[in-house]
């Protein structure tokens, strides 16, 4: 039977780790997602979980160790967070040219330095490009089940995937959490069948050396596989609600449907938004949310459907790129280009290095929206000392400065 | 590399197929490989004969001339003659023309130079009497170079011919100046040394029946050329003198001059060697062709020469008839215009209906020679007349082969050698001995595109220098020395053939290659990056996948 307890975003992460049946688990400790390491470091040691913890000196070995176990046929779980997710970027590639479904929780938080070890999209999104699948959770059970549904998308396209959830709102804060019954999870995720078995007795080395002529269609195989997980997502997340009870989706709309006014959000700052939204409809605002779960692949056909036609869309984004934007709102912007409906994208930028993003926030992002009339790349909210807005505009650039003439 | 055309043939990741311990050194991580292959270079291609011509450069590099020597001889036991008089197609092949803007490698230069120096070298005398006895019919390059290799092949040669001495268009046809008589001589004794009898004066025909030969002999290689003269359609025709005739009586020094101006009709090589020899006999020559230069059949390096020896070329020149005017003759000529291309791709001559009269003392017809096919019984020629043969040279009659011009019509020196091969060949095969030939050269060709050129040194192409003589008919150049020829060897690239020039060895990014008199690859740690495939010079090596090399 499903139990339900209260328990923190890390000890959820480590129950979805343990209810997948890993195998291997190798995970090197850092705040804030060292508890997930304690307790998935207790749950082997006690015989709870039947894995394999292997302990590692970094964070490049620990992802260089699940590459390993995943391709000896193992189900392989790592958890890490910032500097460490940087750490592993190197290895994070080799899972996806390996191809091996190994399943990662990021508890996002600031890159240093400053020093910060605070709520921030930043980590995860820099590792955009690596060909990972990525899930946002809002709550402490999606902590827990997206590690589930993650698995059974990732062992189905031979690609890993990672679930973010925010440093300490959801790591380190308690929930109620249904704990689901293992013999139902393990009807949800049958067992790993691995691409290829490793057998001692036939020593064969696994991706070699690949000339020119053929590395261009082993990368358009990940392309294909990852346009394939989308639609896999979708059928897991409705097998999820028929199996485990509760139904996911990539995107998730709340009061959506007559929206003129759409605030776009992932992770756990969603759920004061969500309550942004139900005040400002008391108001007689046309306001709703689209929460974005799924971020690779990225769910550009439903994103259009979903924003097509609205009056004003503001994006809100824990996270920037310099020189750029957002980088939610720029996949937003790239999904939506030429579109003949395509709303006016703004750009809000919010809670940087783990800054608060309230409910308040929301309304003063909504405030904002609805008198500007020209959309901008990024409006930064909350910077001490400026209204919201873009880069200021009496900023003075201050010339290139003169070269020292050599006498 | 096959099976990896379409990306659903692709696997899902590079996974070797094995390795050869469970400490997977580098050689594991290789999906491909490179091989160490014996390919066909362009110039061998384009070699009527097939000579494996960088592999006896590369013997020459290491100065083995005799081993040299005997990759030639597998296919043409003529190097002296040939090296002086053939058109060189291989050069026309040789990649370096195409990939880079250098001159092609002189290889018919070099070529002479080993005939020269191999020229005491005596033939191996056969090790084995088969105790088979063969008939040859013309003793010119395709009947010498057939009673060469069925000597070799151990059986008893005889070769008759109608002439008093041995060598046919070598020795009659093509003037001293372009292949001493001494050279042809050369290789005559040695064909005798090794045990080859020559009957002369004797004609298939008249002195010799074919049917007799087939009777006395096991086989019977026939290759009496191609001499009878071809009408050549202008009207007073017995005016003109047989250009071919006028070689021969010139090689015997038989020959003399009608007069100071003399023209030659046609733009073939023998048309070539008539004028030459005309002018250097001290004429003034014209040469009148009914196409231009662009469509003449001539070889281009003798039309150069011709012109250097003061040779007139009247284009686009047809004559129709040809008078007697006292001691002159009187030609009429009209003028041509290129229409359409006929079956051979040149552009047709079409008349223009334009005429005018030329006055020479002289007039040689040299428009093509016809082979005399009359010894022939009917059964053996197709309706044209033509004899009728496989591409060795067989009749019907499996006693009874032929070949060179007799075959072909007018063809060079080299198509009659390979004539007298394949049918000693074949010959030797209807013997029972057919497994004794060295294989055909593979299919497999270097591109131009395949060859790597950055490290070849560069220099002038060695040509071979003209000779410095008082005497026209003593001949016009000299052989290369040694030096030349090994400077020259330097910018072969070696296309298709391993010379150990090291350049692998040198780039192999992992010390993966390694050295043992030669290149040999250390399949423990290559990682089939293939930088040694495109660093070799020649592209003697080639990448294979590693399923078709390797056990699943």
């Amino acid at each position: 039977m499903p139990e339900r307890l209260l328990l923190t975003g890390n000890h959820a992460a480590a129950y979805g780790a343990m209810l997948a049946r890993s195998e291997v688990i190798s995970a090197y400790p850092i705040t804030p997602q060292t508890m997930i390491v304690e307790l998935l470091s207790e749950l082997t040691a006690s015989g709870r979980l039947d894995a394999k913890f292997i302990t590692v000196e970094s964070e490049h070995s620990a992802m260089a160790a699940c590459v390993g176990a995943s391709a000896a046929g193992a189900r392989a779980y790592t958890a890490t967070s910032g500097q460490g997710l940087a750490l592993m970027h190197e290895m994070l590639h080799w899972a996806v040219g390996a191809r091996l479904p190994i399943v990662l929780t990021n508890v996002s938080r600031a890159m240093a330095p400053g020093w910060s070890i605070w709520s921030d999209q930043s980590d995860i999104l820099s590792q955009r490009d690596v060909g990972w699948m990525m899930l946002f959770a809002e709550s402490v059970q999606e902590a827990q089940d997206f590690i589930i549904w993650m698995y059974r998308v990732a062992e189905q396209v031979f690609l890993p995937g990672m679930v973010g959830m925010d440093a300490f709102i959801l790591s380190h804060t308690a929930e109620p959490l249904i704990v689901h019954d293992q013999e139902a999870v393990d009807e949800y995720l049958p067992g790993f069948q691995p691409l290829y078995d490793l057998d001692p007795e036939q020593p064969r080395a696994y991706g070699g050396l690949v000339n020119r002529d053929h590395y261009f269609e082993l990368r358009y195989k990940v392309y294909e596989n990852m346009e394939r997980a989308g639609q896999l997502l979708i059928d897991a997340g409705e097998e999820f609600g028929e199996v485990l009870g509760h139904k996911y989706t990539p995107l998730e709309g709340f009061m959506l449907d007559d929206a003129d006014y759409v605030l776009v959000s992932a992770g756990a700052m969603t759920s004061n938004v969500r309550q942004a939204v139900r005040d400002l409809r008391e108001k007689g605002i046309k306001a709703g949310l689209l929460r974005v779960i799924a971020f690779r692949p990225f769910p550009v056909k439903q994103i259009r459907q979903k924003l097509g036609g609205r009056k004003k869309v503001a994006v809100l984004d824990r996270n920037m790129s310099a020189g750029h934007s957002g980088i939610f709102a720029e996949e937003i912007r790239s999904a939506l280009l030429g579109r003949p409906d395509a709303p006016p994208v703004y750009g809000y930028v919010v809670g940087i290095g783990g800054r608060d993003v309230r409910v308040e926030t929301a309304h003063e992002v909504m405030n904002d929206l609805l008198v500007r009339d020209e959309p901008e790349m990024s409006l930064f909210v909350g910077v001490k000392g400026l209204p919201i807005g873009p880069l200021r505009s009496d900023y003075e650039i201050r010339p290139l400065e003169p070269l020292e003439v050599m006498r | 590399m096959s099976g990896l055309d379409h990306v659903d043939n692709y696997p899902e990741i590079p996974v070797s197929l094995a390795a050869t311990s469970t400490v997977l050194k580098t050689g594991a991580w290789r999906s491909v490989r490179p091989v160490i292959r014996i390919r066909t270079a362009p110039c061998s291609a384009y070699c009527p004969a097939g000579i494996s011509i960088p592999e006896y450069f590369d013997h020459l590099k290491e100065e083995k001339l005799d081993e040299a020597h005997s990759v030639f001889m597998e296919r043409n036991p003529f190097p002296r003659i040939t090296g002086r008089v053939c058109p060189h197609l291989c050069e026309q092949g040789c990649n370096l023309a195409v990939a880079t803007d250098e001159k092609p490698l002189s290889i018919r230069s070099i070529e002479r130079w080993l005939g020269d120096q191999t020229a005491d070298l005596p033939h191996p005398y056969p090790t084995e009497e088969t105790g088979k006895q063969v008939a040859v019919v013309g003793a010119g390059p395709a009947g010498m170079a057939a009673a060469y290799y069925l000597r070799r092949s151990g059986h008893k040669v005889t070769v008759f011919d109608r002439r008093e001495s041995a060598g046919g268009i070598l020795r009659y046809g093509i003037p001293e100046y372009r292949l001493p008589t001494a050279v042809v001589e050369n290789e005559i004794e040695k064909l005798e040394d090794m045990g080859v009898e020559f009957r002369m004066r004797l004609a298939l025909g008249t002195d010799l029946k074919l049917e007799d030969l087939e009777a006395a002999y096991a086989a019977v290689f026939v290759a009496t050329g191609a001499t009878g003269q071809r009408s050549t359609g202008i009207e007073g025709e017995s005016l003109l003198e047989p250009g071919l005739a006028f070689l021969e009586a010139a090689n015997r020094n038989l020959a003399s001059l009608p007069g100071e101006r003399c023209a030659v009709i046609g733009g073939g090589n023998t048309a070539m060697d008539v004028a030459r020899m005309l002018q250097r006999m001290g004429a003034k020559v014209t040469v009148l062709y009914r196409r231009t230069l662009a469509e003449m059949p001539a070889i281009e390096e003798e039309y150069e020469r011709a012109l250097e020896d003061g040779v007139d070329f009247n284009w686009l020149t047809q004559p129709r008839k040809v008078t007697k005017l006292g001691d002159k003759l009187l030609v009429t000529v009209e003028q041509m215009r290129l229409g359409t291309p006929d079956e051979s791709g040149r552009r047709r001559p079409e008349p223009t209906g334009i005429t005018r009269e030329l006055r020479f003392d002289g007039v040689f017809s040299a428009t093509g020679e016809k082979a005399d096919t009359a010894p022939f019984p009917d059964r053996l020629r197709d309706s044209h007349g033509w004899l009728d043969l496989d591409g060795d040279g067989a009749t019907k009659d499996p006693l009874v082969y032929a070949g060179g011009d007799l075959a072909t019509g007018p063809a060079t020196v080299i198509e009659a050698v390979v004539a007298g091969r394949n049918a000693a060949r074949a010959i030797d095969a209807e013997l029972g001995y057919a497994d004794r030939w060295p294989a055909e050269p593979p299919a497999d060709t270097v591109s131009p595109a395949e060859v790597n050129v950055t490290y070849m040194p560069h220099h002038d192409r060695a040509e071979d220098p003209p000779a410095v003589t008082a005497d026209p008919f003593a001949e016009e150049t000299n052989t290369l020395t040694a030096a030349d020829v090994l400077g020259e060897i330097d910018r072969c690239l070696s296309c298709g053939y391993c010379n150990t020039c090291g350049t692998c060895f040198v780039f192999c990014p992992d010390g993966a290659i390694l050295w043992d008199n030669g290149p040999r690859i250390d399949h423990e740690f290559c990682k089939g990056c293939g930088i040694c495939v495109n660093e070799c010079p020649g592209h003697a090596m080639v990448l294979v996948n590693e399923r078709e090399v390797s056990h699943a």
